[in-house]
């Protein structure tokens, strides 16, 4: 026993910052080729359905219908104004207003989040951002949880308040297109880990993002068909009908889970990774909150 | 008793550099050793500002995360032989592909009697007349990257999914689908 611990301590010492330095062995879904400047468009080179859910105003109801083809309009038919439902996210967006007011009594709530004047409009296209004051790459929401705490007011980033307020901040940008720019640094290498990280296979099935939502998409998984990657951030956070309103990175434990993979914390680096990546696949897309999904 | 807890002690020291590297658990999961199941997930509670975290039904930290912290390996492909006859049992094989926390074949493929089968793999309804061996069949259940490496199907026995046995009985289930 003592020997082999010594060999192991001796094994150790030189070997360790070769060790730490090496990435671990993983499996790899091939990349697409998503290009330097992605936007929502570039779909129609790869699962082409982007002809059916470019413009949530012209729905065709026979496809939205279709038992086999529905998965083709990308759930944009649950969007306003096609759909204009009463549900879940309407209640979320008066509790927002609510908080955010209180949060807001002084003014400098919105200047926390980056509002000019105090004018919310346009300000979630402004995020997912580096942020120098903390240090990485925060999406709205984990702004929110920094700002809020500032008040003295807990909202945990993935809680029911701190997305509501999330929609609440949102809606003065619906109508407006997604523009988030990862041509340059440091959103660039963001962007780049993004799209490793969702190709990067894990857990006990191997999956990685892309296996179902690149080489599965439009395929029968009892019940559940996986739809494209590109178009998806416009309308989150969302209303689950399942009776939950849930932010982006809750929906990515979500999705972990169901696949076999161990969920990360919520406002983790890795998932705000995953956020610039797919935001910029929305590029074009219009903000348009609040919304419902199944 | 108290000799072997000493040894590990001492291990546990010297060796904690690589411990830490290789095995231990990236600190950025939803874990919480307090739970049986481990694995938890969140759940936002109405006009709350906090999370509710729920347990999974399965503890998902064995394998390797999406963590940049994570410095364990994935499994490489590993190709087996089988050994002996296959003594598997057909009945159990079907529970086993037709249960969602196990084997979960019928998720990506069409099998008797399961109208919701899925179409990411090839239908198996027929997979008995298809003139494959037992070993052939073995194989692609415990590790398809072999034959695959771009497969979408889990590699249960290199993950330690399946148990050898649990892959006999569910190639003998295959064998009888004709
Ligand atoms: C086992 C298959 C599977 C895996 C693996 C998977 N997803 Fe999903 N995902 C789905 C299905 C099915 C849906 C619901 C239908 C849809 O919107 O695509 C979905 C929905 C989503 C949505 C909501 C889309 C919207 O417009 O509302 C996002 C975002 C998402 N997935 C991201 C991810 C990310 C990120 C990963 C990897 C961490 C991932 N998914 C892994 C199957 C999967
Ligand atoms: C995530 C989807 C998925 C799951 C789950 C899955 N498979 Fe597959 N399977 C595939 C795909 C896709 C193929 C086609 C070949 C390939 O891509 O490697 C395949 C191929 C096969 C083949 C044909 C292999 C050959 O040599 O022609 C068999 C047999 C098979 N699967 C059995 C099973 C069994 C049994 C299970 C459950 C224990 C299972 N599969 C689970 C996706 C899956």
């Amino acid at each position: 026993m003592k020997r082999s611990t010594l060999t192991l301590a001796l094994l150790t010492l030189p070997l360790a910052p070769a060790l730490a330095a090496e990435a671990p062995y993983r499996d790899m879904t091939s990349y697409i080729d998503y290009g330097k400047s992605p936007k929502a468009s570039d779909d129609a080179k790869h699962t082409n359905t982007y002809q059916y859910w470019k413009d949530n105003r012209k729905i065709d109801p026979e496809i939205s219908n279709s038992l086999t083809d529905f998965w083709k309009v990308n759930w944009k038919y649950r969007d306003a104004p096609y759909d204009d439902t009463l549900h879940g996210g309407h209640d979320a967006l008066e509790r927002g207003e609510e908080v955010y007011k209180q949060l807001n009594a002084k003014g400098d709530f919105a200047a926390c989040l980056g509002a000019k004047k105090g004018d919310l409009k346009g300000l979630r296209l402004t995020y997912p951002r580096f942020d120098k004051e903390l240090g990485g790459i925060v999406g709205l929401e984990a702004r929110i949880e920094h700002c809020a705490a500032r008040q003295g007011m807990k909202l945990e980033n993935g809680s029911y308040d701190n997305t509501a307020v999330s929609v609440y901040v949102t809606s003065f940008s619906n109508g407006m297109p997604l523009k988030i720019d990862v041509t340059r640094e440091p959103m660039k290498s963001a962007f780049e880990r993004g799209k490793k990280l969702f190709h990067t296979k894990a857990g006990w099935t191997n999956f990685s993002c892309a296996t179902c939502h690149v080489s599965l998409v439009g395929k029968g998984l009892r019940g559940q068909i996986p739809t494209t990657h590109y178009g998806d951030i416009g309308h989150w956070p969302t209303w689950r009908s399942k009776d939950e309103l849930q932010s982006l990175h809750v929906r990515f434990t979500e999705c972990n889970r169901n696949a076999g993979v161990q969920p990360l914390k919520v406002g983790s680096p890795e998932y705000h990774d995953i956020e610039v990546f797919m935001t910029a696949l929305s590029n074009g897309m219009p903000v348009t909150v609040p919304s419902q999904r199944d | 008793m108290k000799h072997t807890l000493l040894a590990l002690a001492v291990m546990g020291l010297a060796g904690s550099q690589a411990a830490r590297a290789a095995d231990s658990l990236p600190p950025n999961i939803l874990y919480d050793a307090a739970r049986e199941k481990k694995t938890i997930w969140p759940l936002p509670v109405r006009n709350s500002g906090e999370l509710k975290y729920n347990e999974h039904r399965q503890d998902l930290s064995r394998w390797p995360t999406l963590s940049y912290q994570d410095k364990r390996d994935t499994k490489r492909p590993e190709k087996v032989e089988l050994q002996g006859p296959l003594n598997g049992n057909a009945e159990n094989g079907k529970k086993i592909a037709m249960n969602t926390q196990r084997g979960n074949c019928w998720a990506c493929h069409v099998l008797p009697g399961d109208p919701q089968g899925g179409t990411g793999g090839p239908p198996l309804i027929n997979v008995g007349t298809w003139g494959y061996s037992d070993a052939h069949l073995y194989q692609q259940i415990w590790d398809r990257r072999v034959a695959n490496p771009a497969t979408e199907m889990p590699p249960y026995g290199s993950n330690g999914v399946l148990s050898d046995q649990d892959i006999r009985d569910v190639v003998a289930y295959l064998q009888t689908l004709k």
